[in-house]
């Protein structure tokens, strides 16, 4: 045996074929690493029957020498039975010890084909690397959009899906080396109950014995809460995913903004119930974003500093670009993240096409079928995080725009009414942070202002519409 | 893309396209993922043929169902484990190279030899016969479906002679019509007769399969109105093979027929069958010889054209002049991967005493068969005990068994 073979192995029962002959077994006492019994077993794989009542075929050529380490579904060797040529792959891994067929020699089916030495954690770790990788290594050569990434990473599984290999989830239940998946059998543990930290989430030993600790632990302090995941008290790394990445990148430039925060309650009493009177008959049922948007729009023709871009590459030469039209990013919170795709030209769109356009843009975020198109040139920024809650935020603006409005949740609270009775009003938070390099407090609050004049009359919007 | 095509159809052998395109567009490669695809291809070369077809077996994703239809320029087609020098009259490939004692050269110019990815036997492609392949996930795969699909296929077009057979073969029967009443099984006709002297049905599809892990491919040809028939035998009988012994799958032959049908007419009919078997009411996309740009594609169709590819993939077999009574030099060779790699030579005047046979003569052994051009060349000096017509007479049978192939695959149609 050769001194690479430095880890252990496990006996298995992959193929009901010859009775198990564990054969080379190692006194203990040489290269120990784990106190189990270690042996070497070469699985002879045996060639199928192909069907049609075929009982031998001839073997065309190898795609393996012995020696040659192999995973599962790599081709071994390709044979021909009169009219179908047939590619053999490999049924699990493991390293070839013999080829019983030379090319052009008949093989019988129902005989062994090759014989292959199962490896256990050896083969999980080194050397091939997966296809999805490469590609995804291929594609993302430079900086990417948070959003090229993420369509990028759609391409890939798709592109891996369509190379054939490796198809991980999609196929197998759990990633597992058969050595892994005998210890789990072993321990009396289910796979898919254990988290499984090598690549591709594929579990290894370590998981499976992490697991079964866990699990006595875990009988003791059973008052304890559980926190999500399974409980577990260990601080656990991850690397940030693509959009976390993309959002630190922005972000970090975004610390060099002196933002200032202005906030102003509107009530939405005018909008609510003018939304109920369509939504009668519109379908989809229109919220109240399209109108803050269409407002926002228009208030931004008066306040057109707003809108504007700054340019700060040259740190002595800070340039400011009055931006014609208004494209509005409309953060959008989605199951891989914070994604912020744009409507452009709201200028020229009504409130109808609005929300058709938003609704469009969601759909998309929610399938990762959103485009680098659909993430170029926002002008201005409308989070709207009272889907979830919210009073005052202070959001935070992207280069290099100048202004962002952020819009927390509508909820009713009391108030008085000109003639001084209590009532009930719905009030909405409105909260615009802006670039004070160039905005000053009073021109924010101006346009903040004409904002709430448009939700709070909504008559007045038709005035402004073009 | 099928717009353009069909505005440039007259104008793209003399032509390039303007714009050079490096890759497929992102629209076809789309395509790929389609549940359903169906192709047309507007390409006669054969090798560009098998390439795309190659292509969609290996991109297509792994749960969609492909069609490719393609018609190609006449061309020999070997099976992936066949020896051409058994199969093939490999002299009459390159016209000029045509002896005088053809009295009736077959006047079809220049005929390529290709050896393809999937099994089974040789065929003849001209512009009379239409190739159909679908491709297919592995585990929904079963050798006849498709035959059947395209039996369907024939009797919509009004030829219900067709049927399936136990080789998984389209054939016309040729017996009378009997009383039965047709049925819709695809595998028997109202003119099959059970006796075993009647009229042998005539074969008009021959098919071939490529099974990979996830994919089926199952190929055939369809001899619609190919004007050859009275000569394809001359191009699928060689001479060599009475001499020969070899492994590898042969062909079984078969008389074939026309079926007498337009190529559009099938097409069209083949394609209505398929749509209805996957439920798609999609349209056939168009591939050509833009595809050529594509790397995969292009390096496929250079496997197919190099030498190394037709005849290296040969499984071994020798060749022996001893049943022969015009020659009396003894020879045999092995050839093993298209190498020869062992043989003799001998005269028989002294008998089979070992003294006096001779290895193989210097400068063969190692040789490449298919780069020998010239047995005199090779021979002349290397039997010096053996008088020289005798030698002369054995390079002129050498010559005609195993012919130095000119015509090579890449030479032709640039």
């Amino acid at each position: 045996m050769s001194l690479s073979r430095l880890a252990p192995r496990r006996a298995l029962q992959v193929y009901a074929s010859a009775t198990a002959q564990p054969h080379n077994a190692r006194p203990l006492f040489h290269r120990k690493l784990h106190a189990s019994p270690r042996l070497d077993v070469v699985r002879p794989f045996l060639l199928a029957d192909i069907g049609e009542g075929i009982t031998e075929c001839q073997l065309i050529q190898w795609f393996v020498q012995p020696g040659a380490r192999v995973e599962q579904f790599d081709k071994l060797c390709e044979v021909q039975s009169d009219k179908a040529s047939v590619e053999i792959t490999s049924p699990f891994d493991g390293v070839i010890k013999k080829l019983h067929y030379g090319p052009d020699d008949m093989a019988v089916t129902g005989k062994p084909l090759v014989d292959i030495d199962i490896q256990g954690e050896v083969g999980e770790e080194g050397g091939v690397e997966e296809s999805v990788e490469d590609v995804v290594r291929a594609e993302g050569g430079g900086e990417l959009d948070a959003a090229e990434l993420d369509a990028a990473a759609t391409t890939t599984q798709e592109r891996g899906r369509q190379h054939g290999s490796r198809q991980s989830k999609e196929v197998m239940g759990s990633l597992a080396t058969p050595a892994v998946r005998h210890l789990t059998k072993e321990m009396n543990v289910n796979i898919s109950d254990v988290q499984g930290t090598g690549r591709d989430g594929r579990v290894l030993k370590e998981d499976v014995h992490r697991h079964v600790s866990q699990q006595t632990q875990q009988t003791v302090p059973q008052q304890q809460q559980r926190t999500g995941l399974p409980a577990t008290r260990e601080d656990k790394k991850a690397p940030l995913t693509p959009v976390q990445t993309q959002m630190f990148k922005a972000m970090t430039r975004s610390l060099s903004i002196p933002h200032f925060l202005y906030t102003c309650a509107a009530d939405m009493g005018a909008i609510t119930s003018l939304r109920k009177k369509l939504n009668v008959r519109a379908e989809p049922k229109l919220t109240h974003l399209p109108f803050i948007i269409k407002a926002v729009s228009l208030a931004l023709r008066h306040h057109p500093l707003l809108n504007s871009s700054l340019d700060t590459k040259d740190p002595k030469k800070p340039e400011l670009t009055y931006r014609g039209a208004h494209h509005f990013g409309v953060a959008m919170d989605t199951p891989s993240g914070l994604l912020v795709p744009v409507i452009h030209n709201v200028q020229d769109l009504s409130i109808t096409e609005v929300a058709a356009r938003l609704l469009q843009l969601s759909e998309k975020a929610r399938n990762n079928k959103l485009a680098p198109s659909d993430f170029s040139s926002a002008t201005f920024t409308i989070s709207n995080i009272g889907s979830v809650g919210g009073g005052v935020v202070a959001p935070i603006i992207t280069e290099p725009q100048v202004g962002i409005l952020g819009i927390g949740r509508s909820r009713m609270v009391p108030a008085f009414d000109e003639n001084g009775q209590l009532v009930k009003k719905e009030e909405l938070v409105l909260s615009w942070s802006a670039d004070h390099r160039v905005v000053d407090g009073a021109e924010c609050a101006r346009c903040a202002e004409r904002v709430r004049g448009l939700l709070e009359e909504p008559g007045s919007m038709i005035m402004g519409m073009r | 893309m099928i717009v353009w095509n069909s505005a440039c159809r007259s104008a793209r052998l003399s032509t390039r396209p303007l714009t050079v395109r490096r890759c497929l567009s992102q629209r076809t490669l789309d395509r790929l993922t389609d549940p359903v695809q169906s192709y047309i291809s507007t390409s006669r070369d054969p090798y560009l043929n098998l390439s795309i077809e190659h292509f969609l077996l290996q991109q297509s994703a792994p749960e969609s169902v492909v069609l490719l239809l393609y018609v190609n320029r006449p061309s020999i087609i070997i099976g992936r484990n066949q020896n051409p020098w058994l199969e093939v009259n490999l002299a009459l490939l390159d016209p000029s190279s045509h002896d005088q004692s053809y009295s009736e050269p077959p006047g079809l110019g220049a005929v390529d030899l290709v050896r393809r990815r999937s099994g089974g036997g040789t065929v003849f492609h001209d512009e009379g016969n239409v190739n159909w392949t679908v491709i297919c996930p592995s585990k929904d795969f079963t050798r006849d479906q498709h035959a059947e699909m395209v039996v369907r296929a024939l009797r919509d077009c009004g030829i219900d002679r067709a049927r399936v057979n136990v080789r998984h073969d389209i054939v016309l029967d040729q017996g009378q019509h009997s009383l039965t009443i047709g049925s819709d099984d695809t595998h028997s006709t109202p003119y099959q007769t059970p006796e075993a002297d009647a009229r042998k049905p005539l074969k008009v599809s021959g098919s071939a399969y490529k099974l990979t892990r996830q994919r089926a491919l199952h190929h055939g040809t369809c001899l619609l109105s190919s004007p050859n028939l009275n000569i394809i035998p001359h191009y699928l009988h060689s001479p060599a093979k009475p001499y020969m012994t070899a492994r590898g799958v042969e062909s079984v032959s078969s008389p074939v027929g026309n079926i007498l049908l337009s190529n559009e007419r099938f097409i069209a009919s083949v394609q209505k069958q398929f749509g209805k078997l996957y439920r798609s009411i999609g349209d056939a996309q168009e591939v050509g010889d833009e595809w050529q740009e594509h790397d995969s594609v292009r390096k496929g169709c250079d496997e197919l054209k190099s030498p190394e590819w037709t005849y290296l993939q040969t499984p071994q077999f020798s060749i022996s002049n001893q049943s022969d009574t015009l020659t009396d030099v003894d020879l045999e060779l092995s050839v093993r991967n298209g190498v020869i790699s062992s043989g003799f030579c001998g005269t028989r005047k002294s008998g089979y005493s070992g003294a006096a046979r001779t290895g193989l003569p210097a400068g063969l052994d190692g040789r490449r068969l298919h780069d020998i051009s010239s047995w005199d060349d090779e021979l002349g000096g290397s039997l010096p005990s053996v008088s020289h017509d005798r030698v002369t007479r054995l390079c002129k049978w050498l010559h005609m068994m195993l012919p130095p192939p000119i015509g090579r695959p890449n030479t032709h149609f640039r």
